[in-house]
């Protein structure tokens, strides 16, 4: 990867930049993931309790709607079940938690007073009452346990994501971006330090040279001052 | 099989009688309770229900097949008796069968109601009441709730379904409907019964049986906190409420507990009282008023051998014995212990 860079400043530059940018990045995705993390734990909470709820909702419902079987009959608790038409509606809106858009549901028409039922109060039975009192708990319990879960489900996708952003930057990006610098950081010094080895070359070159031609002038000057001895 | 010609006791209690013997007593529930559903529908094949569980046995399996036995079983017996009976004892043994008419014109405005299949609504009848084969084809056949309002115009549910149709068309749900039969049956269950001795004790037996079903409907909407009128569900007839003592009681379900208890029921029903106070369910107060009308029923049989009270004696205990069976079959399907299931049954 390092090696695809071209040692310039200008890159050294561009990725300094670019580490800051991922740096701050990495902070902030870390605390979001934190924050994530807090609200999934609370929600969690949240999902156990219902779950719990829901596990020993649906036991009650069907002890009772077992016991309105044998009580009652299977033929009189289906018959008072075909009494009602009308179904138990829910309505889905939305909520933020942390930027993540979770679903919040409205349920109607879930609890029914006895006159709502469908079934005839005079009739029936209270073990039929019982019977719909705790479908109806359960029916609600689900829709909170709906709520629940997708909301936790929703976070959790949130917090891998997340998470998964975190890693990249902290053990891909970022050791890259470190790497890039160091390169371009060693070649732009090893670029510097032949750069001044380079000049000193040139130096004791230049030096020698003029030592050399300091020399032929002394030389020649010599010559010619033993010359005009001899005439 | 009619309420024409003249009073006919003796032949009916004699018939009656032959199967009351036929009953299942401690013995065979102590054995039915060990059981599984098959081995329940094996035994009952091997005693009075065999002719039901073999006609059924194609089409009906596991529990249903012992609960649809027990239904045909109870329809064919009751039919018998209202084919024996004639006179005065025909009209007497009738108003307490109605209750089954009252079941199969509720299961077919159901069926309407829901666009349930035709054969689906017919294996839900039983037929028990005093509707022949014709008028129950019709009904099967009617295709509205209004062409059942039609059909049943010369019944005691005709006038009561056509007030109550315009409620059942502005609110589009059966609750009008479905009161409107239970208080036709209700109403004509102790009307100008008069008579005898043993009417005049069949008379108490309904009485209580009309007080039980108002005090538990009181019971069920002073627990359920509804905004209703409990003078609506009132039942005419009894004995333990009048309509402004029943308004006034089902606000307060302390109040009206006591009320229960101070009365005449208050031995019968005193612990199922206490249990409803502490365990804040219905169930056991039901069970309570089942096994008290069983002992009223039982005790019915006995005093006036030749008269009405055996034939109703007989249809109550063959009534809780198809409960019964039903209750350990249905327990036994839901994996419930043989004691909670024992607990259950009301066995006289």
């Amino acid at each position: 990867m390092a090696k695809d860079v071209k040692p310039t400043r200008k890159n050294l530059m561009a990725i300094e930049d670019r580490i800051e940018l991922s740096e701050r990045g990495h902070d902030t995705l870390e605390q979001k993931r934190d924050g994530l993390i807090m609200e999934f734990m609370d929600i969690l909470d949240q999902a156990q309790d219902v779950r719990s709820d829901l596990s020993s909702d649906y036991e009650t419902a069907q002890r009772k709607i077992d016991m309105a079987r044998a009580m009652e009959g299977d033929v009189a608790v289906r018959g008072a079940a075909a009494a009602l038409k009308e179904h138990p509606e829910i309505t889905t809106q939305s909520k933020n938690i942390m930027g993540v858009v979770v679903p919040q549901i409205e349920s109607s028409k879930v609890k029914k007073s006895l006159d709502e039922r469908g079934y005839g109060l005079l009739g029936s039975s209270a073990r039929i009452d019982e019977a719909a009192d705790a479908y109806e708990e359960l029916l609600e319990t689900i829709i909170l346990a709906a709520e629940v879960e997708t909301a936790m489900k929703k976070m959790l996708t949130e917090i891998e994501t997340t998470k998964r952003r975190v890693n990249a930057l902290e053990f891909t990006l970022l050791p890259n971006l470190y790497e890039n610098q160091e390169y371009i950081e060693q070649k732009l010094e090893e670029q510097e330090r032949e750069e001044i080895f380079r000049m000193k070359k040139i130096k004791a070159k230049k030096e020698e040279a003029e030592k050399e031609e300091e020399e032929q002038a002394a030389a020649d000057a010599a010559a010619e001052t033993e010359v005009e001895a001899a005439d | 099989m009619s309420a024409a010609g003249s009073s006919n006791p003796e032949y009916v209690v004699a018939r009656v009688r032959a199967r009351r013997g036929s009953l299942y007593g401690d013995e065979e529930y102590r054995k039915l309770v060990r059981m599984s559903p098959p081995e329940i529908a094996r035994f009952m094949e091997e005693s009075t229900y065999e002719a039901e569980i073999n006609a059924l046995g194609s089409r009906h399996g596991g529990v249903d097949l012992i609960e649809y036995a027990l239904n045909a079983n109870l329809a064919d017996q009751f039919e018998a008796i209202l084919d024996w009976s004639e006179g005065r004892v025909y009209d007497l043994v009738v108003r307490y069968l109605r209750k089954f008419d009252a079941w199969n014109v509720k299961t077919v405005i159901r069926g309407i109601y829901t666009d349930a299949d035709t054969e689906d609504v017919e294996v839900d009848l039983i037929r028990a009441g005093s509707f022949d084969d014709r008028r129950i084809q019709r009904l099967l056949e009617a295709d509205s709730i209004e062409a059942v309002v039609e059909i049943l115009e010369d019944t005691i549910y005709g006038e009561p379904l056509e007030a109550a149709y315009a409620d059942f068309q502005e609110a589009d749900v059966l609750v009008p409907l479905e009161n409107a039969v239970d208080r036709a049956f209700y109403d004509h269950l102790l009307g100008s019964l008069g008579g005898d001795e043993p009417t005049r004790q069949y008379e108490r037996f309904l009485k209580a049986e009309v007080d039980f079903r108002n005090a538990r409907n009181a019971l069920r909407l002073a627990r359920s906190g509804a905004d209703l009128d409990p003078a609506d569900y009132f039942i005419e007839g009894g004995e333990l409420f009048d309509r402004a003592t029943l308004s006034r009681l089902a606000a307060n379900l302390d109040e009206l507990v006591t009320y229960i208890a101070d009365s005449t029921y208050g031995d019968d029903l005193g612990d199922a009282l206490r249990e409803l106070e502490e365990a804040d369910s219905l169930i056991a107060f039901e069970h309570a008023t089942d096994a008290a009308l069983l002992t009223y029923g039982d005790r019915l049989g006995t005093i006036h051998p030749v008269s009405v009270t055996p034939i109703i004696s007989y249809i109550l205990a063959k009534e809780r014995e198809v409960e019964n069976i039903r209750a350990i079959a249905r327990g036994k399907e839901a994996g419930l212990g043989s004691d909670e299931i024992e607990s259950e049954l009301v066995i006289q």
